[in-house]
């Protein structure tokens, strides 16, 4: 019954792609291209989410142009593409994040679990708690680090400390300490910040508070992580361990990356988006079928690097 | 230093050159008659009296003309490549405008008052003194455009002190209706000053050397002087204030066990009753018959409530306002319209204020002035700068801190008050400092709205906290202390001063008494900025420990 659905959803999907598409083909060759070039992904089982027809405009900007995906469950989606091209914007309007964007309009819909987002009375709160973010530059509340990880728990509620909590017995220190370490660790910041918890996060390098900012993204349990470039401020070492998190993730979690790093892109996802200048989703496919064999030729440029 | 090849400026110089030091020396000796002059100027030193065996004005014009010596001596020194410099073409335009300024005033003076030309006379010398300095400075180049000006300027000025042409006998009536003339005491320091500082100024750029590293010694000098002489008159004020209070605000001042006052504290239906180990009578009495000594103590504590009662009035409320316009309210005509208003208000007189209270609280309160309608009257002035300064500083808090914490799935409220005003704090503060500092001196709206009285007998003293009753009808607590009218150290201060002779109460020497209220006052203001700033200090040390 489901399955059958999504069918014809994906039908639609196609369908709409063509319609939208042709009366804008009055610049000629990258429309049509587009339609050529596009093959829809099939996978078996129930999306995570499914965005169709995705339109943003910031203003008269159109930032990004009837995209359409389906991200399975329990996987890593790498967006890749180059600069300006939208992938923040993507990543933004699966969390709802770019309402906060006064001049953009969204347009299209987004299913998380098959309930659309975009639609009157979605908690946005709730819905946050359950799709995460790291942002692409590294935000730390000015607080300590400690307080940074344990910030969002305790403001849902699952994790109380302070005089009151104490003086009614509720306080859960022990818990808050646990999950803090806990972060730290599967962010590969532990070792080096376990001695000074109390300290501000302000005073840690930018890698490190790229990688608290993980951390604090996995303290709340989300069911969805977004991650804006994750690994762009971090060394080899770090970045390799970012992403033994990331694949450790994937088997509870789905997860939504953005890179521009392919061999990163390649090593980590299991199926990979690419946009391209102007907001399209040119392809998207099993990262391997996208690295070897790509159906769009411009992707294959922009892969081999003669494209941007 | 730098070998003939080299015809770069040497990445090291020797500052401690021969040359080097006539600049230097000249830079310290400008310093120097800065200080002399404003300590003329606030009348620490008097022109009749001898320095150095001379009298005063003949030694300020003899260190000028040796000043302004140096200064050309250095400039032409350099032109002529005695001195190793690197100046560039020109002194520039604004060295020319204010070289050229002053030199036609000073033309314009020579000419109109010891020349006696006509009006065209003096203005067309003026013109053209003013204009070939301009021209000097800007067409020679640095080494000479900076120096020759100022220094030829300075030693003139210099000369005119020491042959006496002006000395301290001398007065320049203008003639006009008021009788007003300079005196020497005025004028003679005033040019010391305006002197010292060009041929600082000039000084301090032949010790850089001319060049871009001339240029920054001189702004340096300027800047630095400029900074010291402000701290200087601000140091002077208070240091009078305290030179003329403190005496009354010792009278009878006592340390030893059982010497002070006895208070009783109440906790928990026992009291405890202790006597104070000091005796300091001006801060803990009253005005009164049987008194020894007499004091201000009922307008201290009505001061300090005062201040108490409207910061708590206007926190809360300005805080609140101020995140309802920055989180909540859409930006546009409103906000706008409510940032205009608030600023205004923020502008409005005191006495305006005043008024209103007079008009629009007294009648609901007893129909009496008093200390609640004083409080309220001060929130209402403490509330724009509240809003302001509440808003600015939540502006300031980054996005990022607001995105973070929504994609994090935490509410709008729980942000603000979690991140938002933690960080927004330290402005906060800073706001409310600025405000109290204003508010704490403020005499107008209490003299409308809760008057005390010249000489307040200690039996005034507000007691707010005792003050509090429970009763068994609505409002069920009830505070008479609140509606009574109460003293405050700047309208007590205002009153004495006011007050004509023959009102002096008990108190035996009313001048004293005033100057010891000032100085209170000043304490009491400057106690209020010192809590608000390690408040400040804290709350700042909580966000980047
Ligand atoms: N808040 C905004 N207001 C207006 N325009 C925006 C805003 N954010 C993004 N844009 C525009 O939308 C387009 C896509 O931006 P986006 O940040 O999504 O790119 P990106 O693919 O993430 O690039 P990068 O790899 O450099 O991060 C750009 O042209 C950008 O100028
Ligand atoms: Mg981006």
């Amino acid at each position: 019954m489901s399955e059958t659905t999504q069918r014809t959803t994906d039908m639609e999907t196609e369908n709409r792609t063509d319609t939208q598409t042709d009366p804008e083909t009055t610049t000629g060759e990258t429309e049509e291209q587009v339609q050529d070039e596009w093959r829809n992904y099939e996978f078996a089982g129930e999306p995570k989410l499914a965005v169709d027809d995705l339109d943003v405009y910031y203003g008269d900007d159109h930032a990004l142009k009837g995209v359409s995906m389906d991200i399975p469950k329990n996987s890593v989606t790498a967006l890749i593409g180059p600069s300006g091209c939208g992938k923040s914007t993507f990543l933004r309007c699966l969390n709802r994040m770019n309402d906060r964007v006064k001049s953009a309009r969204i347009d299209g819909s987004v299913k998380l679990d098959g309930q659309e987002i975009y639609q009157e009375g979605v908690n946005l709160v709730e819905l946050r708690k359950r799709v995460g973010m790291v942002f692409q530059s590294p935000n730390p509340f000015p607080k300590s680090i400690a307080e940074n990880i344990s910030y969002g728990p305790r403001k849902h509620g699952d994790i109380e400390t302070g005089l009151l909590a104490r003086l009614l017995g509720r306080a859960n220190e022990d818990e808050r300490d646990e999950l803090v370490e806990r972060c730290l660790r599967d962010a590969a910041l532990w070792d080096e910040v376990s001695d000074r918890l109390d300290d501000n996060a302000l005073g840690l390098s930018g890698g490190q508070q790229q990688r608290l900012c993980i951390a604090r993204c996995l303290s709340v349990d989300p069911e969805v992580i977004l991650m804006d470039e994750p690994a762009s401020a971090l060394d080899p070492i770090a970045t390799a361990k970012i992403e033994d998190l990331i694949d450790d993730l994937s088997e509870h979690y789905t997860v939504v990356i953005v890179t521009h790093n392919m061999q990163q892109a390649a090593r980590i996802s299991d199926q990979t988006a690419v946009f391209l200048t102007g907001g399209e989703l040119v392809e998207y496919d099993d990262t391997d079928k996208i690295f070897e064999n790509p159906q769009s030729q411009r992707v294959e440029e922009y892969i081999s690097g003669k494209f941007g | 230093m730098s070998t003939e090849t080299d015809t770069r400026n040497p990445l090291v110089r020797d500052g401690a050159e021969s040359t080097g030091l006539v600049a230097a020396g000249a830079v310290a000796l400008a310093a120097l008659l800065f200080a002399l002059s404003l300590a003329a100027l606030f009348q620490q030193l008097s022109l009749t009296d001898t320095l150095a065996g001379v009298p005063v004005s003949t030694f300020l014009g003899g260190a000028l003309v040796v000043l302004g010596g140096a200064v050309v001596v250095f400039g032409v020194g350099s032109r002529l490549g005695y001195v190793e410099t690197e100046p560039q073409a020109s002194a520039g335009m604004v060295a020319g405008i204010a070289f050229g300024f002053v030199w036609f005033v000073a033309g314009g003076l020579v000419a109109s008052q010891t020349i006696g030309v006509g009006t065209i006379g003096w203005l067309l010398s003026a013109i053209f003194v003013g204009g070939g300095v301009f021209a000097v400075s800007v067409v020679t180049r640095e080494d000479i455009g900076s120096t020759l000006p100022a220094g030829v300027l300075t030693a003139f000025v210099g000369l005119v002190f020491v042959t006496g042409v002006i000395g301290p006998s001398w007065v320049w009536n203008l003639g006009w209706e008021q009788q007003a003339s300079f005196t020497a005491g005025f004028t003679i320091p005033t040019l010391t000053l305006f002197s010292s500082l060009l041929s600082g100024w000039a000084a301090a750029k032949a010790y850089g050397g001319f060049g871009a590293r001339g240029r920054h010694t001189g702004a340096y000098t300027l800047v630095y002087l400029n900074a010291v002489s402000i701290v200087g008159v601000l140091f002077i004020l208070l240091a009078f204030t305290v030179y003329k209070g403190i005496g009354g605000v010792l009278n009878g001042f006592a340390v030893g066990a059982g010497v002070g006052p006895t208070s009783t504290v109440v906790l928990f239906g026992i009291a405890f009753s202790f006597d104070w180990p000091v005796y300091l009578p001006f801060v803990m009495n009253g005005v009164g018959l049987m008194n020894e000594f007499n004091g201000v103590l009922p307008a201290i504590v009505g001061t300090i409530w005062l201040v108490v009662g409207a910061v708590l009035f206007a926190v809360p409320l300005g805080v609140g306002a101020a995140i309802f316009l920055t989180e909540y309210a859409e930006r546009g005509r409103f906000t706008q319209a409510v940032e205009v208003a608030t600023n205004g208000l923020w502008s409005t007189p005191s006495i305006v204020f005043g008024l209103f209270g007079f008009a629009f609280l007294i009648p609901r309160f007893g129909n009496g002035k008093s200390l609640l309608a004083g409080m309220l009257t001060l929130g209402f002035m403490l509330l724009p700068l509240v809003v302001i300064t509440s808003r600015e500083a939540m502006l300031s808090v980054p996005d990022e801190y607001r995105d973070a914490s929504a994609a994090l799935g935490v509410t709008k409220w729980q942000t603000i008050r979690s991140v938002v005003l933690p960080a927004a704090l330290p402005g906060v503060v800073t706001g409310i400092i600025l405000g109290v500092g204003r508010i704490a001196g403020e005499t107008a709206p209490i003299l409308l709205t809760m008057a005390g009285g010249v000489f307040v007998p200690g039996s005034q003293t507000p007691d707010i906290v005792g003050g509090f009753a429970f009763t068994s009808s609505p409002p069920f607590v009830e505070n008479p202390v609140l509606l009574d009218a109460a003293s405050a150290l700047p309208y007590q201060l205002y009153a004495l001063i006011t007050a004509g002779v023959g009102a002096s109460g008990n108190v035996a020497n009313p001048d004293e008494f005033k100057w010891a209220t000032a100085l209170v006052l000043l304490v009491v203001v400057l106690s209020f900025y010192a809590i608000g700033i390690a408040a400040r200090y804290y709350f700042r040390r909580e966000l980047n420990q």
